[in-house]
Order: C-alpha cells, then structure tokens, then sequence
C-alpha cells in the first residue's frame, strides 16, 4: 500500500494523460479522414472554391504535427479556432451555447442526489420488503431505458393527452429559466438513468454497512436508529456513489445531446449535433475537448472524494 | 449479503420476459410477416387500412414496426458480440502474461480511451465518416471494448491466482491449455453476467445514435428512427412515434429485469460495483 501523496500523484498523473489523449484522439480523427480531407469535408458542395477555402481555413497544406501544436497550444489560450461553416471562433458558439446545457446540468445534479441518496436508504431501511422491491424493480427497470424514448412517451403524456406542460422549449431561446414549465419534462428525462445507477449504488452500499459489525457495536451501544444510519453507514456508503455521480457525467452529457435535440433548446448538445450534420469539424472539436476534458476532471475529482470518504476501499489508481 | 429477497427474483423475471417477448418477437419475426410497400397515402394519417395510421412520407406505420424492430436488435447483438471478440484474447492475454510490460501496454491506453464519452466518440467519428449501418455496429463496439476488456482482465486474473492455475503450470501444461481450457472455462460465468449487462447498455446506445440520425438513412425501418421522423406529426398522429417509443422501452427495460434475474445468483462472482459502475475507471482485480 502507498500514502496518499503516491496515490495522488499517480492519480493526477492519469488524468494528465486522460486529457492529452482526448485532445489528441479528437484532433487524431480529423487525420484519419479518407483521402483529401478538404474534399471529404466539403461534402455536398464540393466545388473548388469551398474546398480551397476549407484548406486554407484548417491550414491543411501544412504537417500534421504543426497544426496539432498550434491547435493545442490555441486550447491552452481558450482558443478553439474558427468553424468552416460561418467562420465565426467556436469559442462564439461555446460561449452562447453554454446557459441552457449549464442549467440543465446544473438542475439535474441538485435534484439527482438527494432523489438518488433518499431512495437508496429508504430501499436499504425497507430491505427485502415491499418498498424496496417496488424502488428496486423500478430503478432497474428505468436505468436501461433510452432517454428518447422515455422523453418522447411522457411529452405523449403530459404535454399532448393532460395538456399540463409545453411538449418542447421552442420560442423560449436561451431563457430558459423564465420558463419553468418548459424545464420540467426536460429535467425529468434527464435525471431517469442517474437516478436509478445511484439509488441501487447508495442501496447496495447501504445494505453492507448496516450489516457490518461496527453498525451492530453502534446499536449496542445504543446510538439511535437515524444517527447510525444517516452519520455512521451512509458515508461508506457514499464513496461509491461519489464515483458513480461522475461517471453519470457520461450519461448525463449523452442525456443533454438528446434531451436538447428532443425539447429543442438551444444549448451545447444542439451546437454539437448541427455541427455534426454540417461537418463543421472545428466546432465538433471545440465541443469534444471541452466535453471530454469535463469529463476528465469530474472523474479525478470524485476519485479524490472517494478516497476521503473512504480510504481503505479499492480506489486503487 | 443478507438474502431474504422472498419470491422477488421470479417476479422480475416473469416481467422481464413478457417485456422483452413482444419486442423481440416483432423485431426477429416481424421481416417475415410483412406484405409488399403499399401505395403512399398522405402523411400522418389515421384509419383508411392503416391499422396505426401512416408515417411522415404516407407509409404504413404498422409496416414499418414490423421492419424497425430487427436493425436495433441486430446491431445491437453484433455490437456485443464484435467487443468480446477483441476484449476476451486482450484481457486474458493481459491477466496471465507475466510481463508487466506487456500488460501495461495492452491495459493502459484502454484506461485513456474510457475517459473519452461513449456517445461523444460515437458522434465525432460520425462527423468525419458518415458510417452505415455496420459502421455504427463497429463504432459501438469499439467503445465498449476498454470496459470489457478490464472486466475480462479482473476476472482473469482472479482465477489465474488459484492453486488449480499453478498445478497446471507446474505440470507443463501449455500456456493454450490453461488460458483457454482453465481459465477461459472458468471465466464463463461472470461474464454471462457481464455480457448481460453490457447488451443491455448496448441497445441503448444503438437506438439513441439511430435516434440522433448516426449509422441510419434519413427514412429507413427502425424503430428509433421512426420516433425521431415522426415527432413532427406527435400532435397529428401519435402513434408512429408511441408505438416505436414504447417498444423500445419494453425491449431495454425488459433485458435489464430478465438480465438481472437470471443472474442474481452470480452475485458472487461479479461484485456488484462491477456491474452497477459499468465503467468505472481504474478499477483493479483483488489481490
């Protein structure tokens, strides 16, 4: 077993790794591109003039590891160059893209962990018993279940057979906050599969520690029913699901993509997809890095955490 | 773990199998039922023979359930199979190779591709590319190899620790004869459990990228594609996209209950952080 400065430096020295590789494999598949990538990109509109503009916009004519370390070195400046479609900087579309997705996000995780954290412990509490079977059925269930789909069955619902909310966020723009009824059906879809992984993660954690003996010793000792829960077997229980929170960052970043091409608000998710469908290729590679790195940093971060909350268990870098 | 779960396994798993059965059922049978294209009728329409209306371009919704339902299922199982394909021989080379050199090498980068988000790799490769139908199954698996491949790995190297593992060293047996013959056999079943898994997360990525419009033609016969077509007419005509939507849900939602249920004695042999992180990064086989 290291210390903690070892297993620190270890773990920082991954994450360093996890962003140079993103920042790499992202600039690595514009590369990949079959043939003349000017051509391939200029896509239904290949006429000479386009593509030579395309060249020259993504300095094409230049090595390959030239324009890595400019593009790289731009990155380091919050410089993510200029998109082939409109020739406006991608930091442009990031910038004004960036409200509606942060709201989302924002909303879904406040609402996400004490939903998550209480239906774990009210399923550990009411283990084997009718509640927890109910809230475990359900949980599993819902977890595997396309937010798409999902979304589109309660816009069905809600918004088109009880007429109780907007089926979709258009005509609000970027106000999103002004609109509260146009949040809800979004944020709900959102928050069905991180729900349900961290409600069976916080259950199942839960369910370990209160059979352990030092929950038993503190019944012995007569500490009361709450306090051993709340204070004694829900912080092992929340390494786990700390961990867990992140990696849904990955779900709740798929989540956007789809839960703002299905309402239609205008947030990163929908920079990302019309930029895909234009083969926009510097804004497709903003967004990545900016997704990726995210990402990166959440994951060391709730490794970090985890190895607070709980230091003997397997966060082993 | 205390187990006083009653009769709670047969019940999901009498659930998950009524779930799973419709879906399934069209999507393997449904190709073989329909009749001929019909003549388009107008656009997001109800009655007139069609039993659910009509679609986006005037086709009979009922027809395209029938059709929509095999791409999902299939891609989705090819997907799944294809990660193993690589996973399986990189893990088990990985778990019982005495070089650490070799195992970093082969583990390592794996560990940077998963910081990289599914759906966010899906759609930059999908940007450059274009990929078809086989594309998207090769992209699919291709992000879910890192994760299979570790949990190839830790399970492995699990058995590889065994006393049986160094008896069969010690008798001369051939690395083949151990890698496949012992530990390969006795990694089956905690990999049943996680291929379960693993397929049920696959069908979701499968239909969230037809739904986003990667690997599919813009009117082609899949059930995710057909939700996404047919949104416009939501109002119009709801069921060219409930149907579609709620097959979907029956299809992912029964998998993971059936999945489960079949495998809640495997508790054991896959720790259940395993199988609910999926893809935690950096998890290390016991000592």
């Amino acid at each position: 077993m290291s210390g903690l400065g070892s297993w620190a430096a270890r773990r920082l020295l991954l994450g360093g790794a996890q962003t140079v590789a993103v920042v790499v494999l992202v600039f690595a598949l514009t590369e990949a591109l079959p043939g003349d990538a000017a051509v391939a990109l200029a896509g239904d509109q290949p006429d000479p003039a386009r593509i030579a503009a395309i060249r020259e916009a993504m300095d094409l004519d230049r090595p390959a590891y030239e324009r890595l370390a400019d593009w790289a070195a731009g990155l380091l400046h919050a410089d993510f160059g200029t998109s082939l479609a409109s020739g406006r900087p991608v930091t442009s579309y990031i910038s004004g893209a960036f409200g509606p997705t942060l709201l989302l996000a924002t909303l879904t995780v406040a609402l996400l962990v004490p939903i998550g954290v209480g239906l774990g412990v009210l399923a550990a509490r009411f283990e084997g018993r009718f509640v927890d079977r109910l809230v475990s059925a359900v949980t599993l269930g819902v977890y595997a279940v396309p937010e798409f789909a999902f979304g589109v069955l309660l816009v069905t619902v809600f918004a088109l057979r009880l007429d109780w909310l907007p089926p979709t966020a258009v005509g609000y723009g970027t106000d999103l906050l002004g609109h509260p009824a146009a949040l809800v059906l979004p944020v709900l879809v959102l928050l069905s599969r991180p729900v349900c992984s961290l409600s069976r993660l916080v259950r199942a954690g839960m369910i370990d520690a209160l059979a352990s003996p030092y929950v038993a010793q503190a019944r012995r000792y007569g500490i009361a029913g709450a306090r051993v829960r709340y204070a004694h077997a829900l912080p092992n229980a929340v390494a786990p699901a700390a961990q867990q929170l992140a990696r849904t960052v990955d779900w709740l970043l798929c989540g956007v993509i789809v839960v703002e091409a299905l309402f239609v608000i205008p947030g990163l998710g929908t920079v990302l997809m019309n930029a895909v469908a234009e083969r926009d290729v510097p804004v497709v590679q903003g967004l990545a890095v900016v997704f990726g790195v995210i990402t990166v940093v959440l994951n060391l971060g709730a490794d970090v955490v985890a190895h607070r909350f709980a230091p003997r268990a397997e966060v082993a870098a | 773990m205390r187990s006083h779960r009653g009769g709670l396994p047969f019940g999901r798993f009498a659930l998950g199998a009524v779930l799973v059965c419709v879906p399934l059922v069209l999507a393997l049978c449904g190709p073989l039922l329909v009749g001929g294209p019909g003549p388009r009728a107008t656009s997001f329409t109800l009655g007139d023979g069609h039993w659910l209306g009509t679609d986006f371009v005037g086709r009979d919704v009922w027809r395209q359930v029938l059709l929509g339902g095999r791409p999902v299922v299939v891609v989705a199982l090819t997907a799944t199979a294809l990660a193993y394909l690589v996973a399986l021989p990189l893990g088990l080379i990985s778990a019982l190779t005495h070089r650490t050199w070799l195992e970093e090498t082969l583990m390592r980068p794996l560990d940077v591709l998963l910081a990289v988000p599914s759906l966010l790799m899906i759609l930059l490769v999908a940007s450059v590319f274009s990929p078809g139908t086989t594309g998207l199954a090769l992209l699919v698996a291709l992000v879910n190899i890192p994760d299979a491949a570790r949990i190839v790995r830790a399970a492995a190297a699990d058995v590889a620790s065994r006393p049986a593992v160094e008896a069969l060293r010690m008798q001369g047996e051939s690395w083949w004869r151990i890698a496949v013959g012992h530990v390969g056999r006795s990694i089956l079943r905690p990999l049943a459990a996680d291929a379960g898994i693993r397929l049920t997360g696959v069908l979701y990525l499968v239909a969230t990228a037809a739904f986003l419009g990667i690997g599919v033609a813009p009117d082609a016969a899949d059930w995710a594609v057909m939700v996404d077509r047919n949104r416009t007419g939501l109002f119009v005509q709801p069921w060219a996209v409930a149907v579609p939507a709620l097959l979907i849900v029956a299809l992912t939602m029964g998998c993971n209950l059936l999945f489960d249920a079949m495998l809640r004695t495997e508790r054991d042999a896959v720790p259940d952080i395993v199988r609910d992180i999926g893809r935690d990064v950096m998890k290390e086989p016991r000592p």
